[in-house]
């Protein structure tokens, strides 16, 4: 039995309604997140073959940035890089493209050196296997000023480029856990009961189907989710389970949306950090996105998180 | 009250307190489920962090043999080095605040979570004091029968009072108690939430339609764990039986509902019963 059935087999138990709850009706015009590879571009058209094999052509507005590595003009993107395209007008009008990009975010196995450039092997977790980064020299300075203990058992988390299967660090994604990755803090006391929109930052991860819309959630039971990791959380966040919706609001943008959560969000749950988008976010990672999720929440990629409020959809 | 009441106290409040530091120490190194739990307790985060393990059950048997010795023998060796446990580990809970004031004592194992106070220390020294009086005046295990009087009750209730003055894990102990997590947060084990369900009244309503003895998926949202067994309306068509059962109590909520399979969101035969609130 597939889990996507989930919703639909408690909601008939509990007697609430079958149909997923949507976020409240927002007056800021919807984003749309579109994937692919880029089939041609021009300064004012983008085509791209989505994951599903299917052309979309899209306007690329006036106002519109690309990054790359670095920021780019939206043309200076290459046919055949694969891309996330924030769109307005249903999906009609770009206004944001990020070519290859990627995040990688895990602990730290091992560290090595190819002449000048630094490589890292990390443990994703136990459902996203091991990924070898490298660190060019360029980007290793602002790299380590954020993550000072590049040893074996400490977290990592930057985000970067993936040219021709090879992974490349560019900017550290958030300023490195000081403990240890087993040594995760304990969620504070509940005094007041559980809250039922919980803060924190909200991050994405690419290692989700192309174009797939969900949620990765630190807070599940080990045995349902078969992740040895899962349950663990520096914030006293609520029990819950793969095909469980969840509200997720950005708190930066005024925009919610009711996300299905489709993954195990173990490696999150061990960072203990904040996000600093808009103002500072309580303590911890509350939950996972996907690349297109994260962006239709009106979230940049190259940021690397946004604050959020999650609850129970 | 003579000198050897006042010892035979001092080894009782000593014996008692070895077998439970012991027993404490054991029991959370072998049940170290999350890794890395060990990292925040006691001398074990001043050695590297394989050896944390062994070091905590290592003292929990050193502590186990001490207290053995202090019962069945009136050997001047386990009184010394009683004497030497608590000095030592005065020593090192100083270092330890010193060092890592982030860290538990470790003493009651995870139960001695709170940083490393001057309490725990003072515990510490008032317990190589009781070691002291030990080796000075040597009784043993016959000695708390032969020497049973409402003296000792009273010196062991006396020292005990210190003890647990001197004791952070009692304030944390009833913390936890008040403020226990709430149940969306507690992990709870699926087989007794399931025997729990086979126990209700909508398990036995329900159990005929059941074609399946074991449940085909179950999870867990906030307080509710939910089973589906695969089995057929009343009508004899296909349906899967979904029991929502309530986390808390030990007669919780239950909830059941009939979903015919191909109708999965739109249940066609739902019933819905609520047996005794948890």
């Amino acid at each position: 039995m597939g889990v996507e059935r989930r919703y639909a087999l408690a909601s008939a138990a509990l007697g609430r309604s079958a149909v997923p709850p949507q976020a409240e009706e927002e007056e800021r015009p919807e984003l749309t997140g579109v994937t692919g590879e880029i089939l041609d571009i021009s300064p004012h058209l983008i085509i791209v073959e989505n994951p599903e094999g299917v052309e979309e052509r899209l306007v690329i507005a006036p106002w519109a940035t690309a990054w790359r590595g670095q920021q780019v003009g939206p043309s200076g993107l290459p046919i055949g890089s694969r891309v996330t395209i924030r769109a307005r007008q249903s999906g009609r009008v770009a206004e944001r493209l990020w070519g290859d990009i990627t995040r990688v975010t895990g602990v730290i196995l091992s560290l090595g050196r190819e002449r000048r450039d630094l490589t890292i092997e990390l443990d994703c977790g136990p459902h996203r296997g091991t990924r070898s980064v490298v660190i060019p020299y360029g980007a290793s300075g602002r790299i380590r000023v954020r993550h000072p203990q590049l040893q074996p058992g400490y977290l990592f988390d930057a985000i970067g480029t993936r040219l021709d299967g090879v992974t490349f660090a560019q900017l550290p994604a958030t300023s490195q856990p000081a403990y240890r990755a087993r040594s995760v803090p304990p969620p504070p006391p509940a005094y007041g009961g559980v809250q039922s929109r919980i803060s924190g930052a909200a991050v994405w991860s690419d290692a989700f189907d192309d174009g797939e819309t969900g949620a990765a959630y630190p807070m599940l039971e080990r045995a349902d989710s078969g992740c040895d990791d899962a349950g663990v959380s520096c914030t006293g966040l609520p029990y819950l389970a793969i095909g469980s919706m969840l509200y997720v609001g950005n708190v930066c943008e005024g925009r919610a949306g009711v996300i299905p959560i489709v993954a195990c969000g173990c490696v999150a749950g061990r960072f203990c950090d904040r996000c600093v988008e808009c103002g500072t976010s309580p303590r911890g990672r509350i939950v996972e996105l996907s690349p297109v999720s994260y962006v239709q929440l009106g979230g940049d990629l190259v940021k690397g998180c946004f604050n959020a409020r999650v609850g129970l959809g | 009250m003579d000198v050897v009441t006042l010892a035979t106290a001092a080894l009782a409040l000593l014996v008692f307190l070895l077998l439970l530091g012991g027993t404490a120490k054991l029991a959370t190194a072998g049940t170290d489920s999350e890794p890395g739990g060990l990292s925040r307790l006691g001398p074990g985060v001043l050695v590297p962090e394989r050896w944390r393990k062994p070091v905590m059950i290592f003292c929990s048997f050193g502590e186990a043999v001490l207290a053995a010795g202090l019962v069945f023998t009136s050997n001047p060796l386990p009184r010394w080095g009683t004497i030497a446990f608590f000095s030592v580990a005065t020593y090192v809970l100083w270092e330890l605040r010193r060092r890592r004031p982030d860290v538990g004592c470790g003493c009651f194992g995870e139960a001695s979570s709170a940083p490393v106070g001057l309490r725990s220390i003072g515990r510490a020294v008032v317990l190589a004091g009781l070691g002291v009086v030990v080796a000075i005046v040597p009784v043993s295990g016959a000695d708390l029968l032969s020497e049973f009087s409402w003296e000792l009750v009273a010196a062991v209730a006396v020292g005990a009072a210190v003890l647990m003055v001197l004791s952070p894990e009692l304030e944390e102990g009833i913390a936890r108690v008040r403020y226990r997590a709430p149940c969306e947060q507690r992990p709870v084990s699926t087989s007794r939430i399931l025997s729990r369900l086979r126990s209700s009244a909508e398990w036995r309503s329900h159990n005929e339609l059941l074609t399946a003895a074991e449940p085909e998926d179950t999870w867990r949202e906030l307080c509710w764990r939910f089973f589906v067994y695969s089995g057929r309306t009343a009508s004899g068509a296909r349906a899967e039986v979904v029991f929502a059962v309530y986390l808390i109590g030990r007669r919780p909520a239950v909830r059941v509902a009939v979903v015919e399979t191909e109708t999965a969101g739109d249940p066609l035969v739902k019933s819905i019963g609520l047996s005794a609130t948890g």
